[in-house]
């Protein structure tokens, strides 16, 4: 990053074939649409292209990104302030098709196609941190940074955000 | 260390993110507690379950969609950085150099010039006009120099002439004259003794009485001019320029006059009063000295004149 920011914006591909994939998956798991989450992706890298002077270069530019990602899913919500969220309803429905089967496979699946809802019903804070920790594989030290708090914090509301996801969760089933 | 306290670990104890201390103390309360076994049973599921949540690949077209919005942006962010600040220059330019405000600027030099060129021509001519008045007063002088030569010329010339009326005017110019010639003065001098018209040589005494405080051959002139004068009018106006001049060389003269046997009534009580006028104020003198000086003075410049 610090070579794009000298201008050898070129090597912004390179960081786009690293980075965007985990980009899109933290996005869509806090947007829950795969088209806009797409073109959030576009616009996380257009800023990074646009505001690389801010880069300092310490600190990773894993947290960078996702500090950027955040602000970007924020605007993005404050200018669909009332769209309303939603998972892709198709592919859910195609994951529960034919309903519980006693095979082993099908219930599992069932299982995490529950999870993922009740996963997007969390609160946009407890699902961000766990997005952020299980899917992006963050440490807590890195989460603080790119949330802006203390570590501490990060490792309390990991633990309530998944004691939240378990309740959801359990009522979902039930 | 209590379920609540053990609970708040067990994520972290499964990620491991604890310290061996409390990774110790997690896994002894642990042994103890079936509880916190199932808790820490269905932690594990969910989170390993929360793992393989599936997260849809991104489309095929996000990879094209980057690389054009990086092209575009490089075109935007980098190659027009140059042109741009050249552009807001021009911009600014044509924003101040309105066609109104050149027009402006063009009116208030050409006035400037106009005023600058205006002071150094008026400068230039005023020195010239200096320059050159200077040489016209110059060729001023010259010139009435020139012309008070041209008039004594003139007199001299017209003094000679047959019409009276042109003698008047040559007499005349002696009024003019800042500095009358020695030629020009024998000229009216003898046109007073000879000229035949009275009026001419009246009007040439009076040219002549003011000319003679300053010229003492013109009192001498004029002294001896008595004796020869038989018109009573230029008598008596002698007489008075005599009196006038208080010229005591004239008593004598005076009183050979008063003894001619054909003389005006007029002219001889004129001359007598004129005589005792000049010798009135003579009584206090010694008249012996004064008389000889009186009889020697105009014979020596009798010979002179005429």
């Amino acid at each position: 990053m610090l070579k794009v920011k000298a201008g050898e914006v070129d090597r912004m591909g390179l960081l786009f074939e690293r980075y965007h994939r985990k980009l899109f998956a933290f996005l869509y798991h806090m947007l829950g649409r795969a088209e806009a989450s797409e073109d959030l992706v576009q616009t996380v890298f257009y800023r990074m292209l646009k505001y690389r002077h801010t880069y300092t270069g310490d600190g990773k530019f894993r947290t960078w990104m996702y500090h950027l990602a955040r602000n970007v899913l924020a605007d993005h919500l404050k200018q669909n302030r009332h769209a309303v969220r939603h998972t892709d309803v198709a592919a859910m429905a195609e994951s529960i098709a034919g309903g519980p089967r006693a095979d082993e496979r099908l219930q599992q699946e069932q299982e995490v196609a529950t999870l993922h809802r009740a996963l997007a019903r969390l609160s946009a804070d407890h699902r961000e941190i766990l997005v952020l920790s299980r899917f992006q594989e963050l440490k807590y030290a890195e989460i603080a940074r790119v949330l802006d708090i203390t570590e501490g914090a990060v490792k309390v509301r990991v633990h309530r955000a998944m004691h939240e996801l378990k309740a959801m969760y359990l009522k979902i089933e039930n | 260390m209590s379920c609540e306290h053990t609970q708040e670990h067990l994520l972290d104890y499964l990620n491991h993110q604890l310290s061996p201390d409390e990774r110790q103390t997690v896994e002894t309360h642990l042994t103890g507690c079936p509880d916190c076994q199932i808790e820490l049973h269905t932690t594990q599921q969910l989170w390993q379950k929360l793992g393989s949540v599936p997260a849809p690949e991104p489309s095929e077209h996000i990879r094209p969609a980057f690389y054009a919005m990086l092209a575009s942006f490089k075109e935007e962010e980098l190659k027009p950085q140059r042109p741009s600040a050249w552009v807001e220059v021009r911009q600014w330019l044509q924003a101040v150099f309105t066609p109104q405000f050149v027009g402006q600027v063009a009116y208030s030099v050409c006035l400037l010039v106009l005023g600058v060129a205006g002071g150094y021509w008026l400068t230039t001519q005023r020195q010239e006009a200096a320059s050159a008045s200077t040489g016209q007063q110059q060729q001023l002088a010259a010139l009435s120099s020139q012309v008070q030569e041209m008039r004594q010329v003139m007199l001299l010339s017209l003094i000679d002439d047959p019409s009276a009326t042109e003698r008047l005017r040559a007499v005349s110019y002696t009024k003019e004259l800042k500095r009358p010639q020695p030629r020009v003065v024998e000229a009216l001098l003898s046109t007073l003794n000879h000229d035949d018209n009275v009026n001419v040589r009246l009007a040439t005494l009076e040219a002549l009485a003011e000319l003679a405080p300053a010229d003492p051959k013109v009192r001498l002139g004029l002294v001896r001019s008595l004796s020869q004068q038989d018109s009573p009018l230029v008598q008596s106006a002698l007489a008075d320029v005599m009196v006038q001049l208080q010229e005591k060389d004239s008593v004598k003269p005076l009183r050979r006059l008063l003894a001619q046997p054909d003389l005006n009534e007029a002219v001889k009580n004129k001359l007598q009063e004129s005589i005792r006028s000049l010798s009135g104020d003579d009584s206090n003198l010694t008249p012996s000295t004064h008389e000889t000086l009186l009889h020697t003075q105009p014979a020596q410049p009798a010979d002179l004149v005429i």
